[in-house]
């Protein structure tokens, strides 16, 4: 099979849906990585990635109740697919691979 | 969380109409949410500005969602699709290789056919249009009417011009041509025959854009006894010497110094002189009623012709009527009244080579009709090559039909495959294309040959025509691939693979069609060809009135002067020789005969001269050429009173309405002196012979007995020509320094007629080709049926069919176009054929049997084109075919 193939933005997307499990949606995921990695992202930026990661296969979405606080409008919930906990579980793979693969001299001069 | 401030609405309903509608709830939702968020945590005023730029970038032009869309196709045109066209389309051909070949072959011939006629075309239009004025340069002709008589010459009076130039505003120069016949030209004890000498008057290359190489244009030709030669004549004299200074000697003319060089004089043009002498040197006779020689008139810009030419009859009245009453005994008012007219027409200079037929061309002219002719017959090759190509796309769109199927089921959609049918079309043009370039460099000089025209290959590269060749091909590209693209495009996917072929009826009747065009087309060809050839026939053949077989004819007797009579004497002894004339005129050639006027002798002084053809033959001319006697006798030296007699022609008794012609007597009126106004008496009257080309009908003739050895006739009567040629040079040779030159009365008559041998010949083998290429398509055609009933056929044969029986009826299909072009174009083409014909005066009416014969052909050419491919259907073992089943 192909391997799986993630962008960084992606990964990350990813991941903050993986961490905050049932309760991922557009606000949550774009507060999440603002206050995770301190950098500022754009909703939209958020929002067509996690569409992406949906027609990758790696998200599923469902849609939630309605809240008042929202104008009555529903939230949509993203969770982490099987094939999206392969992608992540691969990528870590290949990066600890990497890592491992570091000879220790210029693990030290990286300060790691 | 409640908050006053609210985000910016128009942004919301951005949102509302452009987000994508599958998402808008959550994403109006979540950015409300955050809205709160960023104005608690960065301000309203900074969460006003990113809530108006998250809802921009949402918006569906901008955003990237895909939600739920179909997978859109890439463009049509986009370079990776072209690559796959070509790529398919390449594969294609490659799996069909014989139609590829009948495709690429038929194509190419008929690519090549046209690029030489689109060469030889543009050729003939460009005729004098190299020169920079060539708008505002016209020919002053003689127009008019004297004795019932029309003339139209293309010279003109000696003082016209220049009286033209001085009387009337808008005449910006006038320049003026004169031809004096061949020279001897001699340089350093060398001497050569130069037959293209004129004299021009000094502003000839201001106006003329023929560059002079050396020498300057306004002075070159302005002294008596100059000349300025071509580059041609300047190496061929002078070699590598400087020409400026040197001389020549023309003729009787004497010696004349070179005072320039002009470039030769472009093949494009309506005259090919290569020596101009100044017109200094020559005595013009400055009268009016004579015409002289040609003249050239520039307009200034802005004068039309028509204006100009509304002045010449004043201009006439005001110079010509004195001579006109000098010579004819009448006033203008009077002549006019008599029916007669004398004037000048201004004639475009472009309009000569195509559009002018007039008495004294410098050179016989082209005629616009063989432009018509041969840009039709381009047309229809065309034509008949791109039927070629639809039918034979057309006929395969069965086997490509499934393949149009799958494709359309795996999401292809019309436009593609429009774009797929169409780059193989444009690929088939080019390949073409490419293999018609090889034929046309292959048969260049044929066409040369064939044509009497210098092309060379620069001709097809230069200026436009690259471009305009490739433009022409990606349009007949897209023409031949047109209806297949559209057609086989347009197929259901389901009923395709279901088997069901739609339109295939509809198909069939378009194919047959379209062989019938082509055929039409051919047989109208062939049958145009055996007019032609007919016609040729019938005027080579007719009865000339003489016999021109077996007559050597020697060239510039004049140039031995006294000495001419000796030398007949001498070559008179030959045995092979049986008789000899010297005569100013032979039939079908140059001539040094001439026209004058003619009065009978009716006591009516005032009656308008018939101006008729005349010339001086000897006592000898009669029996030399075989021509008859109808009543009288032959000039004999042994009647002193002959130097006043005359001999006529039969037409000329029927021009002056005499019943007995024998002792008639005619005046003769020249130039109007005494010494040319003599009575002379009919002695004789030869039958009608063609002294002229068929074209025209046999004009009165009248001969003076006399001494005129401008040429000389010999009746000779042996095998060996080439014995008899050396021993006629050697006595020529002792007794002149002039190059010895001779030619046959019959290749001569036949010179006449060269440019419909040309047209017959071209007429002929583009005949040939549209007949081939509509054979090749009709092959394919018949390669296909076969295919396509192979399981017909094995079922037909199981059953007990014979072979003749399947080869009549895979032939049968064929033939009905075939039949149909017949009836439609044998009518069409005898309606053409019979307006060529017009054009001679003596002329066949078409016989029944070219129709049969032309038919016959084609049935017979399609029917071996066919058989070949149904017989091998009709003799394929069935069990090959039907075993699949």
């Amino acid at each position: 099979m192909k391997r799986a193939f993630l962008g960084e933005f992606e990964e990350v997307v990813l991941l903050t849906v993986a961490i905050l499990d049932e309760e991922a949606y557009g606000v949550t995921v774009t507060q999440e990585i603002e206050q995770k990695t301190g950098r500022a992202v754009g909703f939209s930026t958020v929002h067509t990635t996690l569409q992406r990661l949906e027609e990758k296969g790696y998200l599923s979405s469902r849609m939630g109740g309605a809240t008042a606080e929202r104008g009555g409008r529903r939230k949509r919930f993203f969770t982490v697919t099987a094939a999206g906990r392969k992608a992540l579980a691969e990528v870590k793979q290949v990066r600890e691979e990497l890592w491992n693969a570091l000879p220790p001299q210029t693990l030290q001069l990286m300060g790691g | 969380m409640k908050t006053a401030t609210k985000p910016p609405r128009f942004a919301t309903r951005l949102l509302k109409t452009f987000g994508h509608p599958d998402t808008s709830e959550e994403v109006q939702g979540d950015l409300l949410e955050l809205y709160d968020h960023w104005v608690q945590t960065i301000g309203a005023r900074k969460a006003n500005w990113r809530y108006i730029v998250s809802t921009l970038k949402l918006m569906r032009p901008l955003a990237q969602s895909r939600y739920n869309e179909q997978y859109r196709p890439p463009f049509s045109l986009s370079p990776v699709m072209l690559r796959n066209y070509l790529k398919i389309a390449w594969r294609n051909l490659m799996l069909h290789k014989a139609f590829a070949v009948i495709n690429v072959v038929g194509l190419a011939v008929g690519l090549a056919t046209c690029l030489l006629i689109v060469l030889y075309v543009k050729h003939e239009l460009s005729y004098d249009r190299y020169n920079a004025k060539a708008d505002r340069i016209y020919r002053m002709i003689i127009h008019g009417k004297i004795g019932g008589k029309e003339i139209s010459t293309a010279m003109s009076s000696v003082p016209a011009g220049p009286a033209l130039a001085h009387d009337y505003a808008g005449v910006e120069a006038v320049t003026r041509l004169n031809q004096e016949g061949t020279f001897i030209v001699k340089h350093d004890h060398e001497s050569f025959k130069e037959e293209h000498v004129a004299f021009a008057d000094s502003n000839f290359f201001d106006i003329f854009s023929i560059p002079l190489l050396k020498g300057n244009s306004k002075t070159v030709l302005t002294d008596p006894n100059t000349v300025v030669v071509t580059e041609t004549i300047a190496r061929k004299y002078f070699g590598t010497q400087d020409p400026i200074g040197q001389t020549l000697t023309l003729g009787s003319r004497g010696l004349f110094r070179v005072t320039g060089v002009c470039a030769d004089v472009p093949s494009n043009t309506h005259f090919h002189y290569d020596i101009f002498g100044s017109m200094r040197s020559i005595q013009l006779r400055e009268t009016w009623f004579t015409s002289g020689l040609v003249t050239y008139v520039v307009l200034q810009p802005g004068y039309s012709a028509d204006a100009i030419q509304a002045k010449i009859p004043e201009m006439v009245k005001k110079y010509a009527g004195a001579e006109i009453q000098q010579l004819l005994g009448m006033n203008m008012t009077e002549f006019i009244q008599k029916g007669n007219a004398f004037g000048f027409q201004l004639q475009p200079i472009t309009d000569i080579h195509l559009h002018s037929n007039l008495e004294a061309e410098i050179e016989p002219n082209s005629d616009v009709k063989y432009i018509y002719i041969f840009s039709v017959i381009a047309v229809f090759i065309l034509l008949v090559a791109c039927i070629n190509f639809m039918n034979l796309s057309t006929a395969g769109s069965a086997g490509r039909a499934k393949e149009v199927g799958i494709r359309k089921v795996l999401g292809s959609i019309q436009r593609q495959l429009i774009g797929q049918f169409l780059s193989e079309a444009v690929l088939v043009t080019f390949m073409a294309l490419i293999v018609s370039l090889g034929i046309v460099v292959a048969v260049l000089p044929s066409f040369n040959l064939l044509s009497g025209k210098q092309f060379d290959l620069s001709a097809l590269t230069n200026g436009w025509m690259l471009p305009g060749i490739a433009i022409g091909c990606l349009l007949i590209g897209l023409l031949a691939g047109s209806y297949p693209a559209f057609f086989l495009s347009a197929f259901k996917p389901v009923s395709v693979l279901k088997g069901r072929l739609q339109g295939g009826a509809k198909s069939g009747w378009l194919r047959n069609t379209l062989v019938t065009i082509q055929f039409m087309v051919s047989i109208g060809m062939i049958i145009g060809t055996m007019v032609v050839y007919q016609q040729l026939h019938f005027i080579q053949h007719k009865k000339v009135g003489f016999d021109k077989d077996q007559v050597l004819i020697l060239h510039d007797t004049y140039t031995l002067g006294n000495k001419a009579d000796a030398f007949k004497a001498e070559l008179r002894k030959l045995a092979q020789v049986q008789n000899v004339t010297l005569a100013g005129y032979l039939p079908a050639g140059v001539s040094n005969g001439g026209t004058d006027g003619f009065q009978p002798d009716n006591g009516d002084p005032q009656s308008t001269p018939y101006r008729e053809k005349s010339y001086y033959i000897d006592e000898n001319y009669l029996s030399t050429l075989g021509i008859k006697l109808a009543q009288g006798r032959n000039f004999s030296k042994a009647f002193p009173s002959d130097s006043v007699a005359i001999l006529v022609n039969e037409a000329a008794v029927k021009r002056f309405g005499w019943k007995n012609p024998v002792g008639q007597r005619l005046w003769t009126v020249g130039n109007g002196s005494p010494e040319s106004h003599r009575l002379y008496t009919v002695v004789g009257v030869v039958k009608d012979f063609h002294f002229e080309s068929m074209h025209q009908h046999i004009a009165p003739l009248v001969m003076f007995y006399g001494k005129d050895n401008y040429q000389m006739a010999l009746r000779i009567h042996t095998d060996d020509i080439p014995g008899l040629l050396k021993t006629v040079e050697k006595t020529w040779k002792a007794q002149s320094d002039t190059p010895f030159a001779y030619s046959f009365l019959n290749e001569r008559f036949n010179r006449i007629y060269q440019s419909e041998q040309r047209v017959g010949e071209l007429f002929s083998i583009f005949a040939g080709l549209t007949v081939i290429i509509s054979c090749l398509g009709l092959f394919g055609l018949a390669m296909f049926t076969a295919q396509q009933r192979t399981k017909e056929i094995g079922v037909r044969k199981v059953l007990g069919a014979s072979v003749t029986s399947v080869v009549a009826l895979l032939s049968k299909d064929f033939m009905k176009p075939v039949l149909l072009g017949i009836l439609i174009a044998s009518p069409v083409a005898w309606y053409a054929m019979n307006r060529w014909l017009q054009d001679f005066a003596y002329r066949i009416t078409i016989p029944w049997w070219v129709f049969v014969l032309a038919g016959l052909l084609s049935v017979g050419i399609a029917l071996l084109t066919v058989s070949f491919q149904s017989i091998k259907a009709a003799l394929a073992n069935p069990i090959k075919s039907l075993r699949s089943e």
